[in-house]
């Protein structure tokens, strides 16, 4: 029976709204003169980054989709499609958002893919959409086989992804810059996630929530922005080319090369794959761990600070 | 939504987005005015490097860092900026300057805008890569 669910592709449907907001806060930045920068090739390579997240969703999501409904035809529950259920399922979905993302940041085959979201410069609604294309091989649909196996439809669960996608567009913005106490306090929020997407030693590894900041709180990993540090937006080493495909694969060329170099023992390649980014077999590149460690021997004043 | 109007819609979208942040100015790439902004720079890349010397090119549009290891180069990405050391650099001429080849899938390339002068001095440096 609900096999034959169907939930509208929110984020297709979303498409003419992110561009309404792109032109709203350009506007917004050229007429007041504050509120983020914007730069043709950086803008123009986030939105292919962005088209080109959509075609690999409708080239590569049977894949995942195959995979859901083949725990579908397991599970012995469904939860059926009432209210209720469909908000359970967007806040846990929104937990497995939170782990995928921290994944993501935590080991570098998840990396290779989330990488792109953070390789640009700029901080601005475009750069929302600045998406992996590669999202199908780091294999983390696996994460969502609990949400499945539990009753919830798999069109429900992509549904709420979806809506998941959306809520964190606006965030991405420089035009906000506190939102009321309370929202700060439960809601991921442009101040948040600015965090997130900082390059400081205070500010990496920190705020991996999607909708809901609560999971960094109670996880250990909320970092607040702080006045007097503005976030460096972009990579520790940032990229020297703009163009979409070398964005899209450049840590999986990485990858290759550590693991494919001459003499490392099996366990070196393995942890090329699976350590956190910034792991090196000859200790020759710096972990985020690493670059706090070192930041904090420099500004031994900053220990216990957020994020140190 | 039919595939046919979301390809419409993307298509006219990027294009229309870039047109207009084109049109209001935003595609004047950075250009370092000193030799401190350059330097500024390439610490924000390589924090823990030493820096011995910098070489600004009169067109700011990239500058040469001297380290203990070897040279390095600090040059504009649209309104910021990147930073590569000059490990296994192959450098070539080009009407108005040299192309750097790096072997890094993410920083393939860097076209060095330099005058004749200057081309000569930078191309000896990097050369010996
Ligand atoms: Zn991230
Ligand atoms: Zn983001």
């Amino acid at each position: 029976m609900s096999d034959q669910i169907t939930f509208p592709d929110v984020v297709q449907l979303a498409v003419p709204f992110f561009i309404a907001a792109i032109l709203a806060e350009l506007l917004w930045i050229r007429v007041s003169g504050k509120g983020g920068r914007y730069e043709t090739r950086d803008a123009i390579t986030s939105l292919l980054m962005g088209a080109g997240n959509v075609t690999a969703g409708i080239a590569l999501g049977f894949i995942a989709w195959g995979f859901f409904m083949y725990l579908w035809g397991l599970t012995p529950l469904d939860l059926g499609t009432a209210w209720w259920v469909i908000l359970l399922c967007f806040v846990l979905d929104d937990l497995r958002y939170y782990w995928v993302h921290r994944f993501g940041h935590r080991i570098r085959w998840v990396w290779a893919s989330h990488v792109n979201h953070h390789s640009s410069q700029h901080y601005n609604l475009t750069t929302a959409l600045r998406q992996t294309w590669t999202y199908t091989f780091t294999f983390m649909m696996v994460v969502r086989a609990p949400l499945i196996l539990l009753g919830f439809h798999p069109a429900l669960v992509l549904f709420c992804g979806g809506l998941n996608l959306i809520y964190q567009f606006w965030i991405h913005t420089e035009t906000i810059g506190r939102m009321p106490k309370w929202v700060e306090a439960v809601m991921n929020t442009p101040s948040h996630h600015r965090v997130h997407h900082g390059r400081n030693a205070r500010y990496l590894d920190a705020n991996y929530a999607g909708v809901f900041i609560v999971w960094d709180k109670m996880f250990g990993t909320f970092v607040p922005e702080l006045d007097k540090e503005k976030p460096d937006y972009g990579l520790v080493h940032n990229l020297g080319t703009f163009n979409p495909i070398r964005v899209a694969f450049h840590e999986w060329v990485g990858i290759w090369h550590d693991v494919t170099q001459p003499g490392l023992s099996l366990r070196d390649r393995l942890m090329y794959c699976v350590a956190p980014p910034g792991w090196s077999h000859d200790g020759s590149r710096e972990t985020s761990d690493q670059i706090k460690t070192r930041h904090l021997a420099a500004h031994p004043e900053q220990r216990g600070t957020p994020g140190f | 939504m039919p595939l046919t109007v979301l390809i419409a819609l993307v298509v006219l979208g990027i294009a229309g987005v870039a047109l207009l942040i084109h049109t209001t100015g935003l595609s004047q790439p950075c250009r370092f005015t000193t030799e401190a902004e350059a330097r500024a720079a390439w610490t924000r890349e390589f924090p823990l490097t030493d820096v011995t010397g910098v070489t600004l090119c009169r067109s700011g549009r990239a500058a040469l860092i001297a380290t203990p290891n070897g040279p390095g180069v600090v040059w504009p990405m649209g309104a910021d900026s990147t930073a590569r050391k000059l490990t296994n650099a192959r450098v070539t001429p080009r009407d108005g300057g040299l192309t750097l080849h790096l072997s890094d899938y993410a920083a393939p390339t860097v076209r060095l805008y330099l005058d004749p002068d200057e081309t000569a001095l930078w191309a000896e440096r990097i050369g010996t890569t």
